[in-house]
């Protein structure tokens, strides 16, 4: 199932805009951090459930029942209004941010779902899956304009590239997984994501 | 300095939530230690952040975004009343032993928090200087611990029956291939034989995860199946 789901023909003339409205997100998020602004929270509600909801039918197959992806939604959000204190908008973008907290949930999803039981005892996604640990002093560009490289980055893959980058991010594919499905040597499928995150890698250094 | 990492393929399994648990563990507490693989999980988060900006968006198809919103706003409010009524207790300090261990004082938060989760370490002797705890994760088919080498201690040459990852968390050691120090990251294929030693001066402490095969997790298996299989010397 080959589904492109970046749309490349508007995507120079998204660009422009994309940054600022990001940053607007960000403001938002801010927002609901600090002051616990409702009405802040209900524009991101409305921003965010639409992509959550087509992020999460792209991965076709049994996960995409609608009641799925809307339980997926108020976890991811109800997420969101709890962690947004913690959000800072310099280290990174409102829906990098969202993103994570999307993995996290769909991370719980699957071990809640898996023969294993969940024990009280193991740890939680959070404990692993710590995104506050890039509280070390690193040199970085500027935030928002890595987001609009990498953005561009994407774009400019050759679609072999970008077709395994899909598969692992949308829809939560291991390598090996991606190699079964697409009936390729699990050393393509490796060398494939190597030379996208080298390019995207490249846009950043410019 | 650290000169071992996780590859890039591993990192974004790890970004992109398809890394197993135990996996994700080992190399969740490297990044802690690694400020290059810290920046480069800044760009693969990024990645995932630009796809989810870029996914089409669907609109809702069982119910309105707004009775999910509406349900959503409840569920907060009911949580907020909650959190007024008992504050949340305070995580558990680690009770035990590990707290005093220097080997032990300077090791990631996620790995602390796995120390508290296994309050009472068992220690068992592999070999002549080797000692082997293994810890409760939650997860059957890795299997992880902790293993520390007596200071100079040679291991005895083996091998491994999964893929094994190991991360230094105190101390250095070294085999035919390397010298490996705090925050180094080293992933062994099955079928390759090492014989690591400690450094002369102090003890090295590692983390371990191991695939194991999955037909064998009964406790017979377990027997029969130990977590190295040693060489006689």
């Amino acid at each position: 199932m080959a589904v492109n789901y970046i749309n490349r023909g508007s995507a120079a003339k998204v660009q422009a805009s994309e940054k600022t409205r990001d940053d607007e997100w960000s403001n938002l998020l801010v927002r609901v951090g600090r002051d616990r602004d409702r009405v802040s929270f209900e524009q991101l509600f409305s921003h965010f459930a639409p992509l959550i909801r087509g992020f999460q039918f792209s991965r076709g197959g049994q996960s995409s029942a609608p009641e799925a992806a809307d339980e997926l939604i108020q976890e991811v959000m109800f997420r969101v209004w709890t962690k947004a204190p913690t959000f800072n908008p310099e280290k990174a973008s409102a829906s990098t941010w969202v993103f994570t907290i999307m993995r996290n949930c769909r991370i719980d999803a699957l071990r809640r779902n898996s023969r294993q039981p969940v024990t009280d005892e193991s740890l939680s996604v959070e404990d692993i899956w710590d995104d506050s640990q890039d509280e070390q002093p690193l040199v970085f560009l500027q935030q928002s304009r890595n987001q609009s490289a990498i953005a561009q980055g994407l774009q400019s893959l050759p679609p072999e590239q970008s077709h395994v980058i899909e598969k692992a991010y949308v829809e939560g594919k291991s390598h090996s997984e991606i190699s079964e499905e697409l009936g390729l040597p699990l050393g393509t499928v490796k060398s494939r994501v190597r030379l996208a995150l080298k390019k995207l890698q490249s846009t950043l250094v410019r | 300095m650290i000169h071992y990492h996780p590859d890039n393929n591993m990192l974004l399994e790890y970004a992109s939530g398809s890394l197993s648990w135990a996996q994700s563990l080992a190399v969740s507490a490297h990044i802690h230690f690694c400020p290059q693989c810290a920046a480069q999980m800044k760009m693969l988060n990024n990645v995932g952040g630009n796809l989810l900006s870029a996914s089409a968006p669907v609109a809702s198809v069982e119910r309105e975004d707004s009775a999910i919103f509406g349900d959503l706003m409840q569920r907060i409010e009911a949580r907020e009343n909650e959190e007024h009524e008992e504050p949340a207790a305070p995580a558990k300090a680690v009770r035990e032993r590990t707290s005093r261990d220097p080997a032990f004082s300077a090791v990631p938060p996620v790995v602390k928090k796995l120390l508290a989760q296994n309050p009472v370490l068992k220690w068992r002797r592999l070999s002549k200087g080797l000692k082997e705890a293994r810890l409760k994760t939650g997860q059957n088919e890795l299997e992880v611990a902790f293993h520390r080498i007596a200071p100079g201690s040679k291991v005895a040459e083996h091998d491994h029956r999964g893929k094994e990852i190991t991360l230094v968390l105190y101390g250095s050691f070294s085999d035919g291939e390397g010298v490996y120090s705090t925050g180094d990251f080293l992933v062994r294929e099955p079928g390759q034989v090492h014989r690591p030693t400690a450094t002369q001066d102090q003890e090295c402490l590692c983390l371990s995860v191991v695939e194991a095969p999955v037909a064998l997790t009964g406790l017979l298996g377990r027997m029969m199946n130990p977590f190295l299989s040693l060489k006689p010397q």
